[in-house]
């Protein structure tokens, strides 16, 4: 039985590259602890392969035929696509791929009701993945990745239900179907408030945020389910911040989990807030903080 | 302004994509509009509000959000802290009430 050994969330705002360096101390201080511990968890945890979820962001598929769960089956990920080069700040990356691991999460999301779309032709990332990637150093690390662009922004929005049913679907596959003692890792990659594109571009709702990283640190997913709605994404961000649902396709693989947030940090230059969260994988742990 | 007036079947949708997987579009684009944009099944109005850069009346008449921001940085600018800082700007000007923001 394959096992998840390493779980988190964390927002990919373009800034948290190119305009990192002029943000203030203390915002730098956040965001680099965060994805250092991030890196560190990911390293120690050994894993075999990475999945990513993250917001497609319309970058790969037009509007009338967008798919809500689009998986990269390259056997070498290279990013970020030339139009986001300069917007990100980043330099160019390649990640290895597991097609192996893609093509058996296609069939195996299908076998259980789950719609999933699959290309083997380099996906086109923005800094849904390219963020991430660099920040956690998934590049240097050598771990092979299979990313997941999923629609958190296209009506309709497959829900904070629907998604966490897919991430059930995604444990089940992983511990099932990959092969026995294979190390997994999932990051679900997005967020937090922001409202890319809308009249309140600057606009971070911090009081959601903090909300939110409580939350789903807590593991109470019974309270995230009922509360974490499409309506209250939308008015904490419009067609931004709802793409915290590939945190809750995450936290359906896990179930119940604590996590450790690393802090929270607003800049206006980010237009996003800014905070990650690492689930406690190892066996022993309680299911959630409420039930310790 | 959220995602209540999102008309999935505008053509400028395909516009935004076609430039951003295109540098060859975007060069055309720059060099003349005018060619590119006959390309497209645009609506009068629509064609209109993108001649003016109004992109209040892009979103009034179902633009989405996401696309709407990058077309600013399209049209403005896509470099992070400097071309891309003055799309947004521009881009909210135009959302709060100022319409054309050319």
């Amino acid at each position: 039985m394959a096992e998840i050994v390493y779980a988190a969330g964390a927002p990919h705002a373009p800034g948290l590259i190119g305009l990192l360096e002029a943000a203030p101390a203390d915002v730098k201080d956040v965001v680099t602890s965060t994805y250092r511990s991030l890196a560190d968890a990911m390293a120690s945890a050994k894993a075999d392969v990475l999945i990513v979820f993250a917001n497609d962001h319309l970058a790969n598929s037009k509007v009338r035929a967008y798919p809500d769960f689009l998986i990269g089956m390259a056997a070498e990920h290279r990013g970020p696509y030339e139009w986001f080069k300069p917007w990100i700040g980043c330099e160019d990356y390649t990640v290895k791929g597991s097609p192996e691991v893609a093509a058996a999460l296609f069939d195996g999301m299908t076998r259980r009701g789950i719609r999933m779309f699959a290309q083997n032709e380099n996906l086109k990332f923005d800094d849904n993945i390219s963020v991430p990637v660099l920040l956690t150093n998934v590049a240097g690390s050598g771990i092979p990745m299979v990313p997941v662009l999923q629609n958190c922004t296209v009506p309709p929005i497959p829900d904070q239900r629907r998604c966490y049913e897919v991430g059930k679907a995604l444990g089940d596959f992983i511990r099932n179907d990959l092969p026995a003692d294979m190390r997994v890792a999932l990051l679900g990659s997005g967020g937090l408030s922001h409202e890319p594109g809308g009249a309140r571009y600057y606009f971070i709702d911090e009081e959601f945020d903090r909300w939110f990283l409580d939350l789903v640190a807590s593991g109470d997913h019974e309270k995230l389910l009922n509360e974490l709605t499409l309506e209250k994404m939308e008015a904490a961000g419009s067609g931004g911040t709802a793409e915290l649902l590939s945190w809750v396709v995450v936290l359906g693989a896990i179930g119940s989990k604590p996590g450790k947030s690393f802090g929270y940090t607003v800049h206006k230059d980010f237009k996003c807030g800014v905070g990650g969260v690492l689930w406690d994988m190892s066996p022993n742990m309680p299911k959630s903080r409420a039930a310790a | 302004m959220g995602l209540e007036k999102f008309n999935p079947s505008l053509a400028t949708h395909d516009l935004i994509q076609d430039l951003k997987w295109s540098p060859e579009l975007r060069e055309e684009f720059a060099a003349n509009e005018a060619t590119v944009l006959d390309r497209y099944l645009l609506r009068k109005d629509e064609r209109h509000a993108i001649e003016t850069r109004n992109f209040l009346a892009l979103y009034d008449i179902g633009l989405h959000p996401y696309l709407g921001g990058q077309f600013a940085r399209l049209i403005f600018g896509n470099e992070a802290g400097k071309g891309a800082t003055v799309a947004v700007n521009k881009l909210v000007e135009s959302l709060q009430g100022k319409g054309p923001v050319a």
